[in-house]
């Protein structure tokens, strides 16, 4: 296929939908396929096929739509009315009033539990208003399992102007105007990252997508795998051709069953109209992607480790450098990125890079996906432009604490990040805020808790994740995480003295500074971040000092 | 042939490029502690005792996997290393079963010299000895996993100079063990060639030969390093 072949796909794609009058879209995510979304799609065809409207509404599965605790959701379109908890038994009633009399059924409205009006536009509901999709986009609008609904949306366009328009070195300089950064936690530029690799000689390099997202409470790749898989290898496809690379693997965690299905599938449609294999577009790239499995250890997630576990090795890290730019997979040059900095850079390409560096914070352009989850309203998938403050995601988007609750505190980053209090709801959340309360942005783990959870008790709990994935290579972080988790447990238990936070304090610091990888490096924070905001905790579990020897 | 510019420890040195810290340290006669390397094998900088503060670099590196370069200024005894070290001795003998007195190795042990050299006189974290297998299946040697540090260095010789790929690692995090092919007793084992370089390579008292015991025993990992530089050489 070449580049006209492709806007004539396109087109006809386009024109065979636009002879729907409606679309009705029934989220397929994981969540919502936990819970029947699947049969409410099967039903929802059936209903449609049985008023013969089949020609007129088109009925597809699509990817997460956000208000995941919500689930099943069904959106009509073009009217944009999302139906809440709907199950196939009410199928009929829903396209009764939505597609035969146009009246919407108010009292299954999205949130029509918690709002007093809700939204029949449920764009003009604060959950959706208060957000802004670059990322997440086109998740939950197309069929995720349908290239042509992606080439409907513009897809592969990004792809065909970087391969005819611009040179890697123009790509590059796009990547590094919008300043875009490393979306899996550490924030790295991924502009400057691209060149480094750009420029290492080598007969082969390599592009890998890293999603093994292992955070306790963090969904943001998941979603996007599987809302939106085309996107992502359109953004390796991207990255590719800017460093030099042919091959790509894309690593997702054995967790993610539905991820790796669309993935796979999303590569073999790609394959079979030439926009992945050789001379992609009729163009000299070449570029082929394949799925790579994890089974189940978190530090796959650190990037040399997931590089030794597709090339077939033991799982673990090793030191840098040298970083994988110089010498990654199979010692050759690699670039990684995050799943969800794969799908900014379409958006990025499309748009410019000066468009995406306009949007967030000076030092933080862009949005950034958060998995919402804990004691909130409204738990799911939201993205906000990076500076939007804690209290407006808690607040308005979130729709505040269950029940009478109070908010306590917000763990960003997972078992690698910290907590931060009430004290500092009004933070705007970007990469440098949350490491200067002693936390990280980390992959968009976001946890909400109110004034019942034990701050030592969260600790423990994220310690005690550490420890169990620590892949016991190097001492502070195998046995280190072990002796902080006791020590944690013997001051949950109340049986602690102030000798043991001491040491425990000085172990915190220890395993950070010594251990080999990021695991062990950022293992000690869940509890030096409670420590800091709530140490009176820690102190009040502790037993007062024996004294042996009286008169010393 | 071209010299690097560095320092170590406020003393000037010219090196040559490609060297790791560590080997030019331990050429300059800088004391820097270690029990995964040894010489001649791949350096994997999982034991954290050769860390070394590099200026201008936010990380502690581990001297072994550090390569020099041009004007590299390298502490290698500052206090918080020195500290570290100390912790680090300590929840090698905290993790499992290290009692001196009742080990084959006694007095051959690197373990016990790395006690000596940090100047661990008390151990201040609680003894965690998990009860782990004493593999005697092997004719000629013993395999204790209560006296192992997981250093690796008997998986890397086996591999890298024997040949054999007889031990590997299993497990995760605290509970990682060493094994023989996938798991099973080592006398079974369908690869070992009973070559002995394990028990040399083995810095303590977890690999030991069946028949000897106390002052009899002597390792002779020097011996490993000597073989690879014999089979590098084109003679």
């Amino acid at each position: 296929m070449n580049r006209q072949e492709l806007h004539t796909m396109a087109i006809k794609a386009r024109e065979q939908q636009a002879s729907c009058k409606h679309k009705i879209g029934v989220c397929c995510g994981a969540g919502c396929i936990s819970i029947g979304a699947e049969e409410v799609l099967k039903k929802m065809q059936e209903d449609v096929k049985a008023r013969g409207l089949e020609s007129e509404v088109a009925v597809v599965p699509t990817g997460c739509m956000g208000p995941c605790n919500q689930g099943p959701l069904v959106k009509y379109l073009p009217e944009n009315t999302i139906y809440q908890k709907v199950n196939a038994a009410s199928v009929a009633e829903f396209n009764q009033a939505q597609l035969v009399e146009g009246k919407p059924i108010l009292s299954s409205l999205i949130f029509a539990d918690s709002r007093t009006k809700p939204f029949i536009n449920a764009a003009e509901d604060p959950f959706f208003h208060k957000q802004l999709k670059i990322a997440l986009k086109d998740c939950g609008e197309l069929n995720p399992e349908d290239i042509d609904d992606y080439l409907v949306h513009g897809g592969y366009t990004a792809l065909s102007k970087v391969l005819f328009q611009m040179s890697a070195e123009e790509v590059i300089a796009e990547m590094k105007q919008s300043r875009l950064r490393g979306r899996g936690g550490a924030g790295y530029p991924t502009g400057f990252k691209w060149e480094t690799v750009y420029k290492y000689v080598s007969d082969q390099k390599y592009v890998i997508c890293n999603g093994d997202e292992g955070d306790p409470g963090a969904f943001m790749d998941r979603s996007v795998l599987e809302g939106n898989p085309h996107r992502v290898l359109e953004g390796m496809a991207i990255a590719a051709f800017a460093i030099g690379a042919n091959k790509g693997y894309a690593y997702i965690r054995g967790e993610y069953p539905l991820a790796i299905k669309r993935i796979e599938l999303a590569i073999k449609q790609a394959k079979k109209i030439g926009l992945l294999g050789s001379n992609i577009l009729g163009s000299s790239f070449s570029f082929e992607v394949e799925v790579r499995i994890g089974a189940g250890a978190f530090v796959c997630g650190e990037e040399t480790a997931l590089i030794a576990s597709i090339e077939g090795k033991r799982g673990t890290p090793r030191p840098r450098p040298p970083f994988p730019a110089e010498s990654g997979l199979w010692g050759k040059p690699t670039l990684i990125n995050n799943v969800e900095t794969f799908a900014a850079i379409v958006p990025i390409i499309n748009n410019g890079g000066e468009w995406y560096s306009e949007i967030g914070t000076p030092k933080s352009a862009g949005t950034k996906v958060f998995a919402l989850a804990g004691k909130i309203n409204n738990a799911g998938l939201i993205e906000v432009a990076m500076g939007t403050t804690l209290r407006e995601i808690v607040y308005d988007i979130g729709g505040g604490i269950q029940g009478e609750g109070q908010f306590k505190a917000a763990q960003t980053g997972g078992p690698s990040g910290g907590c931060i209090p009430a004290s500092h709801l009004d933070v705007k959340m970007d990469y440098e805020a949350l490491v200067s309360l002693g936390s990280i942005m980390g992959s968009g783990g976001l946890i909400i808790m109110d004034e019942q959870s034990d701050m030592v008790d969260v600790a423990r709990f994220f310690m005690e994740f550490c420890m169990d994935e620590s892949c016991g290579k190097c001492v502070p972080c195998r046995v280190g995480t072990k002796m902080m988790h006791d020590l944690l447990e013997k001051i949950y238990m109340g049986s602690a003295t102030k000798l043991d936070l001491d040491r425990l304090e000085e172990l915190a610091i220890y395993v950070r500074e010594a251990s080999l990888c990021g695991l062990g490096a950022s293992a000690p924070n869940p509890f030096m971040s409670t420590l800091r905001h709530f140490r009176e905790e820690y102190e009040n579990k502790i037993q007062p000092e024996v004294q042996l020897v009286k008169g010393i | 042939m071209t010299t690097l510019d560095i320092y170590i420890d406020d003393k000037p040195l010219k090196v040559e490029p490609g060297k790791t810290i560590l080997e030019v340290c331990r050429e300059n006669d800088i004391d820097i502690p270690t029990m995964c390397h040894l010489d001649g094998l791949t350096d994997v900088g999982a034991c954290r005792l050769c860390l070394v503060e590099i200026e201008g670099v936010n990380k502690l590196q581990s001297s072994c996997t550090t390569k020099v370069s041009a004007n590299m200024v390298i502490h290698t005894q500052t206090e918080r290393l020195k500290r570290y070290r100390r912790i680090t001795t300590e929840l090698f003998f905290a993790e499992r079963n290290h009692i001196c007195a009742v080990c084959v190795a006694n007095g051959n042990c690197e373990l016990q010299q790395l006690g000596y050299k940090v100047g661990m006189d008390h151990i201040r974290y609680p003894y965690l000895f998990p009860s782990c297998e004493v593999d005697t299946s092997h004719d000629y040697m013993v395999m204790d996993h209560n006296r192992c540090i997981m250093c690796t260095r008997c998986v890397r010789v086996c591999g890298e100079v024997e040949g054999a790929y007889n031990w590997d690692v299993m497990n995760r995090g605290f509970n990682v063990r060493i094994i023989s092919d996938f798991n099973t007793p080592w006398g079974e084992s369908g690869t070992c060639t009973s070559c002995g370089k394990c028990m040399h390579a083995c810095p303590t008292g977890a690999i030991w030969p069946k028949s000897l015991s106390g002052e009899q025993l002597h390792k002779n990992p020097e011996m490993i390093s000597e073989l690879v530089k014999k089979r590098k050489m084109n003679l």
